[in-house]
């Protein structure tokens, strides 16, 4: 492969090629010494629209926080179906609705709810994520689990008691991780 | 066969294959997940920007140390050789309908063992799938379908893959601002990266010398029986994984609850089912092509480039399932990916006039 004038050729092209190369690199990494990162951070820009949006969540779904914390959760309720209503894609408001009804002693139309939000967004059974939940789902399902599966159990024709099976079965696997 | 080096060596790559993939998990990486090409793929394909999944962005070191494992071994016991030219566009897309099936089913036939031997019972309907797919690649080759013979010879540009994986694992040391890294989510669990790329590497080169791959495997079990180290390899592989299951308290024997899992067992069935008739007809299961593709196989590293865009396409177009059960999108591409199949077999197939 070093044989005739091609192939000097070639070989000298590909050095040039390299020591350009390196020196493109170099220059860049003096230049950017003790300087942030220039040209477009896709990383940071997503993390800035990612808190953005649990900002706005948090301001849209606040006055509704407001009254389950004061305890007037059928007020809450209220709120929050019209707020469903007009963001009816938004995870946030089925995992409020899931918070509250579990605050109401109403654990299976809890489980239903939650399981309206994960589908629509998982970072509510992220621990890394702010908008997680996962505590009060994970002790929802860890209570309500072998009580579901003995009612199904006693009553195996019983459809809507199937469907709640299946889905703290749902949420069991969502919060048991895996890659997805 | 049991007096033979390549006995052992299998079943050392097998054992350690199956307590790494339950061990990196325990270090970091998704449940279940410890070793998952199809995954590991999903997620490279999303820190390099090829689709937009916050959830599945990280350069996995494991995939890099695969494929360059496979090349420092090749090369160190002078095995390297580069090759290709046998219908590469064919495998292009043979690659992107493995990954599809993976996608489908969550998971590649690793990992397809992995959840297996860590209790999830959904997975018996995958296996069914993998051995039906193995069997059906089979008969089809029996029949004479077969890919072209590759060509050797430096212009078939087998080398072309190892580069684009050491710039890779450039890309994992310098973090060029393009990359995309998930902050939640399976793609932001990770084992260390020094452990990650060690295990790949060491995983890489022992596949490389043994050719232990999981449809392999069953393939020569068909053929040969009792008689080939393969299926001995793929039984302790999943013996150890069991174990390693067990020791690290991971194992939990069920239907239901179980991570990155669904309940829609046909589907799960005809996911691996399309990766197993693929994987015999390409000679080999996503692992195993990563490993060829290091070795210089340009045709398995075009396959890995399917691999790639498949990867990414499944998380774009929502074609990759998820614990609430399989998309519209899925079942349209695994019926696609056997429609594309069936076409390539009676094109490609050699009839005796």
């Amino acid at each position: 492969m070093f044989r005739d004038f091609f192939d000097k050729s070639c070989w000298g092209l590909l050095a040039v090629a390299l020591t350009a190369l390196l020196a493109v690199l170099l220059v860049d990494a003096a230049n950017r010494d003790g300087k942030s990162a220039r040209g477009s951070n896709k990383a940071m820009e997503r993390e800035m629209a990612y808190h953005a949006r649990v900002e706005l969540i948090n301001k849209l779904y606040g006055p509704v926080e407001v009254l389950r914390t004061a305890g007037r959760n059928q007020e809450a309720l209220l709120k929050l179906d019209e707020l469903n209503r007009r963001y009816p894609g938004e995870a946030h408001g089925h995992i409020l609705q899931g918070l509250i009804l579990q605050d109401m002693g109403a654990p299976d139309e809890a489980i239903a709810s939650f399981v309206e939000g994960i589908k629509l967004n998982g970072d509510y059974v992220d621990d890394k994520s702010p908008l997680s939940r996962r505590r009060e789902i994970q002790g929802l399902v860890d209570i309500r689990s072998k009580d579901v599966s003995a009612r199904v159990a006693a009553n195996p024709d019983n459809r809507t008691l199937a469907g709640l099976l299946q889905k703290t079965n749902y949420l069991k696997s969502r919060l048991a991780g895996g890659c997805e | 066969m049991t007096r033979s080096i390549e006995f052992w060596m299998t079943m050392a790559t097998a054992l350690l294959l199956g307590t790494v993939g339950v061990l990196l998990s325990v270090w970091g990486n998704p449940e279940n997940s410890g070793i998952c090409v199809s995954c590991f793929i999903e997620n490279s394909a999303g820190a390099l920007g090829l689709h937009d999944n916050g959830n599945m962005q990280y350069l996995r070191p494991e995939l890099i140390g695969f494929l360059l494992g496979s090349t420092a071994s090749a090369l160190a016991f002078r095995d390297f050789r580069s090759r290709g030219g046998s219908a590469p566009l064919s495998r292009l897309f043979l690659g992107i309908f493995l990954i599809f099936g993976c996608a489908v089913f969550i998971g590649c036939p690793i990992k397809l063992f992995l959840r297996l031997s860590a209790g999830d019972l959904t997975a018996v309907a995958g296996v069914a799938g993998l051995l039906g797919g193995v069997w059906l690649g089979l008969r089809g080759l029996a029949n004479g379908v077969e890919l072209v013979k590759p060509s050797q010879g430096n212009a078939s540009g087998g080398h072309l893959i190892p580069v684009l994986f050491v710039v890779l694992l450039i890309f994992l040391f310098m973090r060029p601002e393009f990359l995309l890294f998930s902050v939640k989510g399976g793609g932001a669990q990770y084992a260390p990266l020094s452990v990650a790329l060690a295990a790949g590497v060491a995983l890489g080169a022992l596949a490389q010398r043994t050719r232990f791959c999981i449809t392999g495997s069953i393939r020569n079990t068909f053929l040969m029986g009792l008689r080939t180290p393969a299926l001995w390899g793929l039984l302790v592989f999943v013996v150890a994984a069991a174990v390693s299951s067990m020791v690290s308290g991971r194992f939990n024997l069920s239907l239901y609850g179980q991570p990155g899992a669904h309940l829609e067992h046909v589907w799960s069935f005809l996911g691996m089912g399309l990766v197993g008739w693929i994987s015999v007809l390409i000679g080999g299961c996503p692992f195993r092509q990563l490993i060829k593709a290091g070795e210089g196989d340009a045709d398995a590293g075009l396959v890995v480039i399917g691999m790639f865009i498949g990867g990414a396409l499944s998380q774009s177009w929502g074609i990759a399932a998820t614990a609430a059960g399989v998309s519209l999108y899925g079942k349209v591409a695994i019926l696609l990916g056997f429609a594309f199949v069936a076409c390539g077999s009676l094109l490609y197939r050699e009839r005796s006039r």
